[in-house]
């Protein structure tokens, strides 16, 4: 019997093992999420490092650490942070609440539910700038449905009118109305499905025990809800931490940077300014900053749950 | 499916996705050359650019040429080309940029100087006024060919003011009162709403225009020929509170820095101004757009003066520049060549009220004939004052423009507005 000759790596592929053929199944996936993932935050680390202005035409610059040093001192940066994370305080509780109160709604024993759970995605599947857009004209000082009410209610002087978005404090609140009104419908739907999943004996029991509406609300629901609301509490913090859309149609920022927010003035240094380099640098800052509000969040609400 | 088999496939599909694309070899074949053009929103008409386009593919047969327009503002339009061209993109070739963006471009290495293609700068733009020969030459190459010219003027209501026996204001105290008096009767006539004065208040593009002008007037200027910033924070915020005691009297708006330049289009197309500050485009919008009420009711001007200053107007306009990334240069740069002759100037003064950028078409019978105005405009363009050259024009510009709103919303006072704009681009424009 003459000895079989030795396999070639061709031979290899043509009849893989178990464990060859996984790598090679999985690679083109792994590659391309190396692609559109490690590639872009490496290169935006690498860029954080640079003097990249494309204005000054001077070609790219080592600078070290000299960009970060320039963020720490930044007042921008820090305006910007602020608002960011007030807009993240203030809208994900309102979210919560907003939608939680719409999916109680949508899981009333209606005879039609589709209408109801329709008007429940509406503002969901609208574009996040079409919301600001609407919202802008909202509160538009002289078109603005906001201030005809008002003033139809008799709460404010005609002569007077509200210029809601050029006062920092109403043009704040107005934003985080619209970003509420926006982001509760995505709420209440991962809710409604947590509310679905709750069976029914569990409330006939409560009842038989003489437990209250509030009591079923409080000892039933809620725990029972757990899970749902920490998954809606998770994705909205990290997307309330990246605003941008609503603030920059309805305000840009204005007046002056008082509603600013880190997304746009990432956007402003990097579109407006061409200053690829600080612009990577703020881009870092606001990923720090996600990771730490995460973390201390994720624990916090583990913990609770 | 075993083992075997799905090997097979995956290699399949590496060769497959590791062949070129055969529809990309046939089309650099084809004889036809294809080329884009970004022709602006629609304030820069881009239906008059079809018709000049359409005009020079008939000439040339073998060229086809795309048009590509949009962006509402000058600053929105910026933001999509940075996009493009950042991206090394070479999808489009010839674009329209604002009077403020060649040196930016031309710093950020974004266009082709095009002295090859069309000869030395100073030759080719001799025929053109003063400030457009100007602000397309950047470091001595030609960066871009002059469009259309474009300046502000005071567009006012002619039948309101000659109701009311009113002369038209040559410094702004005269306006603020001329628009008083009519305003003060025509509330009483059943026009609670009539403003006197439209300004743009909006951090957009226009609201540098809004800070500059009153500065300007006072006989100051904002930099050197080197760039470097020369501001004079007392004369900044006078200029500013000239607006906001405007806003006082009541003869602005008090929401002014909601105001953009559209708003200001459509109140006055409304008959809801009675003076817009506004650029030379609109002059056509007034007359001509179905909607406007005052068609025929338009009176236009030169912008008045501060008290003791001198009338002085903020410069616009639009150039045709050719992209870095284009794979069809020279054939772009011939393009640029025709957008910018006096022939296709002609046409844009003529169906599109667009002002011209060489001197002579201001006296030409046929231009004088369709927009009148023209003859008078002439002065005060060549008199006219550009925004800042600056390769970091887009700092500058949302410097000036987002402060400027702030003190007009009136979220900082006009002093602390011009220190703000004195400090953050004093480091800018060094």
């Amino acid at each position: 019997m003459t000895p079989a000759p030795p396999l070639t790596w061709l031979d290899k592929l043509r009849d893989p093992s178990e464990r060859t053929l996984g790598v090679l199944l999985l690679a083109p996936a792994l590659l391309l999420l190396a692609l559109i993932v490690v590639y872009p935050i490496g290169r935006l680390l690498f860029n954080s490092f640079y003097d990249l202005r494309l204005s000054g035409g001077s070609g790219a610059r080592f600078v070290a650490s000299e960009n970060y040093a320039l963020v720490l001192d930044d007042t921008d940066f820090w305006n910007a942070a602020k608002n960011t994370v007030l807009i993240t305080l203030i809208t994900v509780p309102g979210a919560l609440a907003v939608g939680l109160g719409l999916a109680m709604l949508a899981n009333l024993p209606f005879k039609r539910q589709w209408p109801v759970r329709l008007a429940l995605l509406l503002p969901w599947a609208l574009p996040l700038s079409f919301c600001g857009l609407i919202f802008a004209w909202f509160f538009h000082t002289e078109y603005g449905v906001v201030n005809d009410l008002l003033q139809r209610l008799g709460l404010a002087d005609a002569a007077e009118p509200a210029m809601w978005l050029l006062r920092p404090g109403w043009a704040f609140t107005a934003i985080c109305v619209a970003i509420i009104w926006k982001t509760s419908s995505f709420m209440a739907l991962i809710l409604l499905a947590g509310l679905q999943m709750i069976p029914k004996t569990l409330y006939e029991a409560a009842e038989v025990d003489g437990a209250s509406r509030w009591q079923q609300f409080s000892q039933i629901t809620v725990p029972m809800l757990m899970p749902s609301i920490i998954v809606a509490l998770i994705f909205r913090t990290i997307t309330a931490l990246q605003t941008f859309d609503i603030p920059y149609t309805m305000t840009r920022g204005g007046p002056g940077n008082s509603t600013e927010t880190l997304a746009m003035l990432i956007h402003k240094t990097t579109i407006d300014y061409l200053d690829l380099g600080y612009g990577s640098t703020l881009a870092v800052g606001m990923f720090l900053l996600s990771l730490c509000v995460t973390a201390v969040y994720l624990r916090r609400v583990g913990n609770a749950a | 499916m075993n083992r075997r088999a799905a090997a097979a496939l995956l290699s399949l599909w590496l060769v497959l996705s590791l062949r070129a694309n055969p529809a990309q070899a046939q089309a650099a074949s084809a004889p036809t050359i294809k080329l884009r053009v970004f022709a602006g929103g629609s304030g820069q008409r881009p239906d008059l650019t079809r018709k000049l386009l359409a005009t020079y593919m008939q000439r040339n047969p073998g060229l086809l040429i795309e048009t590509e327009a949009g962006g509402a503002s000058s600053d929105l339009q910026r933001q999509y080309l940075s996009t493009v061209l950042n991206a090394k993109d070479p999808a489009i070739d010839v674009y329209l940029i604002d009077i403020v963006n060649p040196a930016q471009y031309f710093g950020a290495g974004w266009l082709e100087p095009l002295d090859a293609y069309l000869g030395e700068a100073a030759t080719v733009l001799k025929p053109y006024l003063p400030a457009y020969a100007t602000s397309n030459v950047i470091q001595g190459k030609l960066a871009a060919m002059p469009a259309w010219a474009d300046a502000m003027f005071i567009y006012y209501r002619r039948d309101l003011l000659d109701k009311h026996g009113v002369a038209e204001p040559r410094t702004w105290d005269e306006l603020a009162a001329a628009a008083k008096k009519i305003q003060a009767v025509e509330k009483q006539a059943g026009q609670p709403a009539l403003q006197g004065l439209s300004i743009q208040g909006a951090p957009i593009e226009g609201a540098v225009c809004t800070f500059l002008l009153p500065y300007w007037s006072q006989g100051k200027a904002f930099n050197d020929a080197n760039g470097k910033l020369t501001l004079d924070r007392a004369v900044a915020a006078r200029g500013l509170q000239q607006w906001l005691t405007m806003v006082d009297q009541g003869v602005i708006k008090k929401n002014v820095a909601e105001v953009k330049t559209h708003d200001t289009n459509n109140e006055f197309k409304a008959g809801q101004v009675v003076f817009a500050l506004n650029w030379s485009y609109a002059w056509d919008r007034y007359q001509q757009d179905a909607d406007s009420r005052v068609k025929g009711k338009v009176g236009v001007m030169a912008l008045p003066a501060v008290a003791g200053g001198e009338r002085v107007t903020c410069l616009g306009g639009w150039q045709w520049a050719v992209s870095a990334f284009s794979r069809h240069k020279a054939e772009a740069a011939q393009l640029v060549r025709f957008m910018a002759s006096p022939e296709a100037g002609k046409l844009l003064a003529i169906q599109g009220a667009l002002l011209p950028t060489s001197a002579a078409l201001y006296t030409d019978p046929d231009v004088v004939q369709a927009v009148p105005w023209f003859k008078d405009a002439a002065a005060g363009v060549v008199a006219g004052k550009s925004r800042p050259l600056s390769s970091e024009y887009g700092r500058v510009s949302d410097i000036i423009r987002t402060t400027t709103s702030a003190v007009l919303a009136r979220t900082r006072t006009p002093e602390e507005g011009a220190g703000d704009i004195g400090s953050r681009l004093g480091r800018v424009m060094r």
